[in-house]
């Protein structure tokens, strides 16, 4: 993936236009992962608006949870999740992957249930 | 005539107490269910990026498999795999790319036909709060219960048409007064526990998981239900971790809604798989 226009990228892989967002946050006051991420997800689409696509190495995009909060409140209609989840494909069909099997501790690995590991993977692995 | 049942992968590993609650919790109300044959994983997690066909295969194989059946319905109790079957089913309704990629993909014809139902809706609409209030005992009298719904269940609204209000769903705070329990409210009920972060952002879980046993708590609740295997898994299991580190701290119990049921309902206990939960429901439920 080049990084040249890789708006249009992001707008085709999630079928939703940051452009319409008003930069009210009320998906970052919803945002389960407030307290882990640097640019909440109201930051993560102003950088979409400004074409900076230093949004594609934002650590937040790897701390969502597609809980979906943030899609059922945008009060301009705009799915968020799947624009965090666009910026996370673009980036796992590169092979920049955060969810390594050898980095899960043994307790959890053996422990959690076998969801916890395909929805993880999927989500968080290339 | 039985209804096909797919239970999922977690359900015959870790979540056997589902499994096993919901059957048997069906079974003693008359609702009989078949496991549906051959059925394979759902794919765990309803794929988001509009060109991601392959994500969506293994869940419209199921929903085929079903609707081959005579029965017409789905039932499925993993908040997991019923969010991600019926986004699919909805999107081989509705999207009409979508339909025909994944029918000639698996080539087979089909347009959303099979209707996907949650044990909850059976409880509600099959079954009725009024004739399960009937047949229940007398064991949960007095126990506050707090109902955690997650994300998964109702989320999005327009797709999941889970119960009347997405944010503010009140079908299980229904079962638990059929049950004879008490239904506590809490704010927390449709917030995220934090899911598979679990295995990367652990303290981001911690931190949701407080919120949510603390809000619960903080209304009363004696023990927490849930229908959602990572929920309870995060829910329960790190409440242990905390427990560790902080000797003050008040567990609480975080059941499925199926086993409390199966309390209510004289299921035999060893049928209702309590003996995986982490802390231990046993003192609160012999009272
Ligand atoms: S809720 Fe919607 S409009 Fe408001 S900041 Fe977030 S994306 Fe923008
Ligand atoms: S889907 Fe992701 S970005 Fe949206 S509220 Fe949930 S964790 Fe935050």
């Amino acid at each position: 993936m080049v990084k040249d226009g890789f708006t249009s990228k992001i707008k085709e892989i999630s079928e939703q236009n940051p452009n319409l967002c008003m930069q009210c946050g009320t998906c970052s006051a919803s945002c389960t992962g407030i307290g882990a991420m640097e640019e909440l997800p109201r930051q993560v689409m102003r950088l979409l608006q400004l074409g900076k696509d230093k949004v594609l190495e934002s650590p937040s995009i790897w701390m969502c949870t597609t809980c979906l909060t943030c899609t059922a409140r945008c009060p301009r209609g705009i799915d968020i999740a799947r624009v965090m989840e666009a910026l996370r494909v673009v980036n796992l069909r590169q092979g920049n992957e955060v969810l390594v099997l050898e980095d899960i501790p043994l307790e959890l690995l053996t422990e959690v249930p076998q969801m916890a590991l395909t929805s993880g993977f999927r989500k968080l692995s290339a | 005539m039985a209804i096909p049942y797919f239970p999922g992968c977690t359900l015959k590993t870790k979540a056997t107490g589902l499994d096993d609650s919901t059957r048997a919790t069906l079974a003693a109300l008359g609702l009989e269910v078949a496991e549906l044959p051959e059925w394979t994983c759902c794919g765990t997690v309803y794929p988001l990026a509009q060109d991601n066909y392959m994500g969506k295969v293994a869940a419209a194989r199921i929903l085929i498999n079903a609707s081959k059946e005579d029965d017409g319905r789905l039932v499925t109790v993993c908040s997991f795999c019923y969010n991600v079957l019926k986004r699919v089913n909805h999107a081989i309704k509705n999207d009409e790319e979508t339909r025909t990629k994944l029918t000639q993909f698996l080539e087979e014809e089909y347009a959303g036909e099979t209707k996907l139902v949650h044990p909850l809706e059976l409880l509600r609409d099959d079954v009725g709060f009024d004739t399960l209030q009937k047949k229940v005992n007398n064991k949960l009298k007095g126990i506050k219960v707090a109902s955690y719904y997650g994300c998964m269940l109702s989320r999005p609204a327009a797709e999941m048409q889970f119960d009347e209000e997405s944010e503010n769903p009140t079908v299980m705070e229904d079962l638990v007064s059929a049950m004879g329990a008490e239904a506590v409210d809490f704010k927390y009920k449709t917030t995220c526990c934090g899911s598979y972060q679990v295995m990367k952002t652990y303290d981001l879980v911690v931190k949701k998981v407080r919120e949510i046993l603390e809000g619960a708590k903080a209304k009363g609740a004696q023990v927490i239900i849930t229908s959602c295997p990572l929920c309870q898994f995060n829910l329960d299991w790190i409440q242990e971790k905390i427990a560790e580190e902080d000797s003050s701290f008040d567990k609480i119990p975080v059941l499925y809604f199926t086993q409390l049921l199966g309390v209510a309902l004289d299921v035999p206990v060893e049928k209702l798989g309590l003996e995986k939960n982490y802390v231990d429901p046993k003192p609160l439920l012999q009272g």
